[in-house]
């Protein structure tokens, strides 16, 4: 499952300009798991994107590579 | 982009200033070092500081094809799926190709996980050159099929359009397909296409023009 957390880990740092700042927990449940993702504040724009363009590219990708490990994953932007 | 001098007690330090001040990893960096500066005796007689010359390394369009064909590497390296990727410029658009074993997977309904990925890659280069660069990411020929595919919709459409001399609207769509079919139809004179709705339900309406009327000048084409 780490193998999901660094897959937003590694979005989430190139598109931010504080790539320190990138923290993603992990919240492991039986089928389901809550991935975390803070930001420095003045880098929230940039993994929301315009309209939410940018997290929805994120969440579909999640979603992606979550099918084939057989679960589900969920990204939460926290602010 | 602009040169900049930094001047520092050691080269490394100036170097790591450097980096702060363009916000780039050292890499992406063209460093000149015009002196190494020396610590003197017990570092107060005769010091000298380092002076090095720095400018933003300019990524030439093969180096962007490159670039992005190591961050699509990067993102599918942690979905768990065989994958190679060739990269390929055509007409300064960044085009990467995936190959893999042809599940599905990466495209997605309606090729939501390709326009994800492509999005995504297209974010990523933007922030690192500064400028805006096209990336198309395709796999296993979706993006010429879809073209295919819709360019016969369009066609079917603007018959019946013209057949029953009312409008008809296509489903909702993305950007890239609605200007699939805007081009379609753009040589056709007895139909004209506009873009109707907000941000993901936005559609493409097709009218007809009717006989005895001037045709309207060039079809509405903002994509």
């Amino acid at each position: 499952m780490t193998m999901l957390k660094e897959l937003i880990e590694f979005m989430a740092r190139a598109l931010v300009d504080n790539p320190e700042k990138v923290q993603v927990s992990e919240i492991e449940g039986e089928q389901t798991s809550v991935l975390e993702l803070r930001v420095a504040k003045e880098d929230l724009g940039k993994v929301i994107g315009k309209q939410g363009r940018t997290a929805r590219a994120m969440r579909t990708i999640l979603s992606a590579a979550s099918t084939k490990i057989r679960k589900r994953a969920v990204l939460e932007i926290i602010e | 982009m602009s040169v900049l001098e930094f001047e520092e007690k050691t080269v490394e330090d100036a170097i790591a200033l450097a980096c702060q001040e363009f916000k780039l990893p050292r890499e992406k960096l063209e460093i000149e070092i015009v002196s190494k500066g020396s610590s003197g005796i017990f570092g107060i007689v005769g010091a000298k500081k380092a002076k090095i010359r720095v400018a933003p390394k300019e990524l030439s369009l093969d180096g962007l094809a490159e670039r992005g064909k190591e961050i699509l590497t990067e993102i599918l390296r942690h979905v768990d799926l065989p994958t190679v990727i060739e990269s390929e410029l055509k007409e300064d658009q960044v085009c990467l190709n995936i190959i893999s074993n042809g599940t599905g997977l990466l495209i997605g309904k309606r090729g939501k996980t390709l326009g994800a990925l492509q999005h995504l890659v297209a974010k990523i280069l933007h922030r690192e050159v500064g400028e805006n660069v096209s990336v198309i990411v395709d796999t296993e020929n979706y993006r010429s099929k879809r073209e295919t595919s819709l360019t016969e919709l369009a066609q079917q459409l603007s018959e019946k359009v013209k057949k029953s001399h009312r409008s008809l609207t296509t489903g909702p769509m993305n950007a890239q397909d609605r200007r699939i079919i805007h081009l379609a139809l753009k040589e056709d004179l007895e139909v004209r296409t506009k873009s109707k709705g907000e941000g993901n339900l936005r559609r493409v309406v097709i009218y007809p023009i009717r006989r005895g009327k001037k045709p309207q000048p060039v079809a509405a084409l903002e994509e």
